[in-house]
């Protein structure tokens, strides 16, 4: 090549390596450009991936608090009992461990195959595993004493929620199991870790499922603690990093009284019904019983499922919480209601006497309603129509009502609508209107309507849990307090307060005469338990109708049927003149109210009063 | 001066190299999880690399120039054989065993096409001639096909570009580089369609969304991503990251040393890298420049171009520039192999840079 030729073929070559290298510069710039951009700019973000990589959190699950009644005493208490607890990675074989263990603990067949199939996976990520729960006193000890030769396995505390009363307070305590979605999400954990979580209770991670237990799971269950592990990219465990201990849930003081509660239940004792007790001072229920019960230590620890679906099948229904959602005609326990709504809207008074024949004709169409007594009354004044529970008086009077009106004035007692503050799954029953009626019926209100309500029967049902708000309002002369199952500094108020019913000073004095009079005198309907106490008591009796009928002999012809006989119902409160305790019972089949539910309430008024 | 008492030696490619592959034993370290056997064995790879290199430059380039061809029917030879006897290792057939050795035979063909095609066009009139171009380009394309089907797309491109290189440095018309390029836009729908494999497709479309399979086809990107980025501006410490140390960066000893740098030296100990890569490239083009002849200037571009685009392409792709595709660190990786051709190249460079002519043509 000549000279020039070189010149140019060099400047040539020059241009070009350095339009290369240029492109090369540029590609080094960008790669430091989104190297800053990762490193720099977007590092507290990748920061915390890399932690969150490294770093697995398990949830240490705390201990719920326990559930005492109104004296202190322990309703529901946390039970430790011991499990064997092994640590799979440091077993080399499975099957030759078991074989070691058996004779010193006894293994079920079950056991045995589900601890070999969950052995593998917990193995690898370095993890414990369960073998057997609940060990007896004497496997423990032969445990210890051999332990220096199971180097990979130990013994540890786990609890179980325990009731010293199970049947008790089944329906009020409620139970707990495992939860389906108990992750608190507060504690920065991912949700895949909670299958990891540290336990205490040897049911895994539980929560209150009905009553009391849930729907004050959140004083209960506690604060989760926590433990940071440091793992590698397969998930195993490499060391512990950071440990923050649980905090116990809250203990919750109850109202209740569990001896006021076992004569409930002693006094009910295999008849279906329920029994509701309230403090008059504070609203405070210290008794809520329905039977027949079923035991709720077996359901939070485990029943076997031939009982559950005999429980379930039972046509007692034992699951079903009859004081706070059965449904019952409130019958003659509503008499002092009407009578009020009478004196309020001045359509009666004290003095003025009705005639009771024994029937009320409804003069619109000749309708004919029965009292309970033939021949009647004869004349009888308010307090005489309550003392003998006239059924007359109260026709004439609900004839004589407007139901809207009438309606407006029972709901202000509770009727109708949920009335505690704290129950599980309250059912608010069911106080009609006129609108109801012909919205829902297709019917308009007729005024038998009205006159049935009267006497507590027709459409308007009450739970024993209402009946028993409605009766300590009057107790109270019109003052409303809510019932709360847990003492008020810690309780959750699911409605809100209701206003005070407005009447007279001397009509409620008036009004608790009349009802003592039901109790203590010589005409009153529920004279029969008058001489089982050393104080006076006031009350009204009532039989709730589940059949309408137009005779007594009707009657005795149904009455074969247990389950169509009468409901039994009282609402009593006490000691007389100074109430602080008001109660109502219901029997279901149990037939004359005061005869049957009367004795129950005594018992539950002379438990709490001797309780205090 | 007397041709035989004179060393041929780059006191700066020497010094730099040095540095950076004293360094890459600490990294690798550090990627191995302190197991000194690895580092060991690296260590030995690079004082026979050094030796390799060393006596590689004292070679005139004449020497290189004139034995071209049969280092490129090496080449391939050594690819047929690696085709009829080499092991099957992750459905791929790419190492060839020598006695005791293994040995990449790809790595070999990286050297020889550069060389072959500078011997080809160093003496061609400017501009060069189509025939010249479509030999060139033959030859190139038969390369990158005997490479690619190893299956080793990677490296097929690598060796593939060195051609390339070459072919443009000596001359080739801009008009003729438009058309190619043209072309290559136009029937990429139809590479990606037909000559890629699903695997390839999915890493490609893993680049732009590595969210959507974290765990899946994005996790080798997305965890070196979490690595560098948790790295910060001064690193989590040598031997102290989290993301190497406990495993979930993969492959931190070969293709994603980088990230394993990155964490444990942060932004400056990644600046520092790249500066002396950087440095290295700079000293290579003052070589091609300053070398005594077109043959020289050819090879020395050729080559250290190839080294650039074999280290670019591995930091794209650990950065998340670009797919995944099996491409070491040079000098920093673990692996014999890459060493010693690496070495092998530089004493080449060294080789062409240093022996000039005493006398004008």
């Amino acid at each position: 090549m000549i000279f020039e030729e070189r010149q140019l073929e060099k400047k040539n070559f020059s241009s070009r390596a350095v339009f290369l290298f240029v492109l090369v510069g540029v590609s080094f710039l960008a790669v430091l450009l989104q190297v800053f951009a990762l490193q720099v700019s977007s590092y507290t973000s990748y920061e915390l991936a890399a932690l969150n990589n490294k770093n697995y959190s398990v949830p240490i699950q705390p201990l719920r608090g326990e559930i005492l009644d109104r004296n202190g005493d322990v309703i529901v208490r946390n039970q430790p009992t011991f499990d064997l607890i092994t640590q799979p990675d440091l077993i080399d074989n499975p099957e030759r461990f078991i074989k070691l263990i058996k004779p010193v603990i006894y293994l079920s067949a079950k056991e045995e195959a589900q601890y070999l199939k969950k052995f593998k996976e917990k193995a690898f990520v370095n993890k414990e595993l369960v073998l057997k729960k609940n060990l007896t006193s004497e496997e423990i000890a032969r445990f210890n004493v051999r332990s220096f030769g199971f180097k990979n396995a130990f013994i540890d505390k786990r609890y179980r929620r325990l009731s010293d009363y199970p049947k008790i307070f089944s329906h009020v305590m409620g139970y707990t199991s495992r939860s389906d979605n108990q992750y608190d999400l507060s504690m920065d954990i991912p949700r895949s870790h909670w299958v990891d979580a540290e336990l205490i209770y040897a049911n895994g991670l539980i929560q209150g499922k009905t009553g009391i237990e849930e729907t004050y799971n959140q004083h209960l269950s506690g604060q989760h603690g926590k433990r940071i592990y440091e793992i590698n990219s397969r998930g195993r465990l490499v060391q512990p990093l950071e440990y923050r201990p649980a905090t116990k849930g809250l203990d919750l003081y109850t109202n209740l009284d569990i001896q006021a509660q076992i004569s409930a239940a002693r006094s009910l004792g295999n008849r279906k019904g329920a029994v509701v007790a309230i403090d008059l001072r504070s609203g405070g229920i210290n008794v809520l019983y329905s039977a027949p019960s079923y035991s709720i230590n077996k359901l939070s620890n485990g029943m076997s499922v031939e009982e559950f679906e005999s429980l379930i099948s039972d046509p007692k229904k034992p699951f079903f919480n009859r004081a706070s959602q059965g449904r019952y005609p409130p019958a003659s326990t509503i008499k002092p209601a009407i009578g009020m709504f009478g004196l309020t809207n001045k359509l009666v008074n004290w003095i003025d006497e009705v005639d009771d024949p024994g029937y009320f004709t409804l003069p619109e169409n000749g309708r004919i309603y029965r009292g309970w007594k033939e021949g009647g009354h004869r004349n009888v004044n308010l307090k005489k129509a309550i003392l003998v529970s006239s059924n007359t008086y109260f026709f004439k009077l609900a004839y004589r009502s407007d139901m809207i009106d009438l309606s407006q004035y029972l709901s202000s007692f509770g009727f109708g609508d949920r009335v505690c503050g704290d129950c599980y799954d309250e059912d608010g029953a069911f106080l009609p209107t006129p609108d109801w009626k012909y919205s829902n019926l297709n019917v308009p209100w007729f005024t038998g309507d009205t006159v049935n309500i009267g006497v507590g029967q027709g459409y308007l049902v009450a739970t024993p849990l209402q009946l028993a708000n409605y009766i300590s309002i009057i107790a109270n002369r019109g003052k409303v307090l809510i019932p709360l199952i847990v003492k008020e500094d810690q309780a959750i108020f699911k409605i809100e307060a209701p206003k005070d019913i407005a009447l007279s000073s001397q009509n409620w004095s008036k009004m608790h005469d009349a009802l003592t009079g039901v109790i203590e005198s010589d005409y009153g309907t529920a004279r029969s338990i008058r001489d089982l106490k050393n104080f006076q008591v006031a009350g009204k009796s009532g039989t709730a109708e589940l059949v309408s009928l137009d005779s007594k002999e009707a009657y005795l012809e149904i009455r074969d049927t247990e389950l169509l006989r009468d409901h039994s119902i009282i609402v009593a409160f006490g000691p007389m003149p100074n109430p602080q305790y008001a109660v109502s019972v219901v029997i279901e089949n149990g037939e004359s109210g005061g005869a049957v539910a009367g004795p129950v309430a005594i018992e539950v008024l002379k438990s709490l009063l001797n309780n205090e | 001066m007397n041709k035989f008492t004179k060393i041929y030696f780059d006191p700066y490619l020497f010094f730099s190299i040095l540095i950076l592959s004293t360094f890459g034993l600490f990294f690798l370290y550090s990627a191995s999880n302190g197991e000194t056997s690895i580092v060991f064995k690296q260590s030995i790879y690079l004082g026979l690399g050094f030796a390799i290199m060393l006596l590689t430059s004292q070679a005139d380039p004449d020497l290189f120039r004139r034995t071209s061809l049969l280092f490129i029917i090496l080449s391939v030879l050594l690819l047929g054989v690696t085709f009829l006897f080499g092991p099957e290792i992750n459905g791929a057939q790419r190492w060839v065993r020598i006695g005791p050795f293994s040995f990449q035979s790809s790595e070999l063909l990286k050297l020889a096409l550069p060389i072959f095609l500078a011997n080809f066009l160093f003496n061609k009139k400017l501009p060069i001639q189509s025939k010249e171009i479509f030999i060139s380009l033959v030859i190139i394309f038969a390369a990158f096909l005997l490479v690619a089907r190893q299956p080793d797309l990677g490296t097929g491109l690598i060796v593939a570009l060195s051609g390339i290189f070459v072919l443009f440095l000596s001359g080739l018309s801009w008009s003729f580089i438009g058309g190619a390029v043209a072309i290559l836009i136009i029937s990429s729908p139809f590479v990606w369609n037909t000559l890629l494999q699903p695997f390839q497709q999915q890493r490609i479309a893993t680049l732009f969304n590595p969210g959507a399979d974290p765990f899946g086809a994005g996790w080798n990107i997305t965890q070196s991503k979490i690595a560098i980025g948790s790295g910060g501006i001064f690193g989590k410490g040598f031997g102290e990251g989290s993301q190497t140390q406990l495993n979930f960066l993969p492959e931190t000893k070969t293709d994603f040393i980088f990230s394993v740098i990155g964490e444990e030296f942060g932004f400056l100990g990644v600046l520092l890298l790249l500066s002396i890569y950087f440095f290295i490239l700079m000293r290579c083009l003052y070589l091609a420049l300053s070398a005594r002849d077109r043959f020289c200037r050819l090879v020395i571009g050729g080559i250290s171009l190839t080294f650039a685009a074999n280290l670019i392409i591995n930091l794209c792709m650990v950065v998340g520039l670009l797919p995944v595709v099996g491409m070491p660190l040079p000098f920093i990786s673990k692996g014999g192999s890459s060493l010693i051709s690496l070495f092998f190249a530089f004493g080449i460079i060294i080789s062409m840079g240093t022996h000039k002519k005493l006398l004008p043509q």
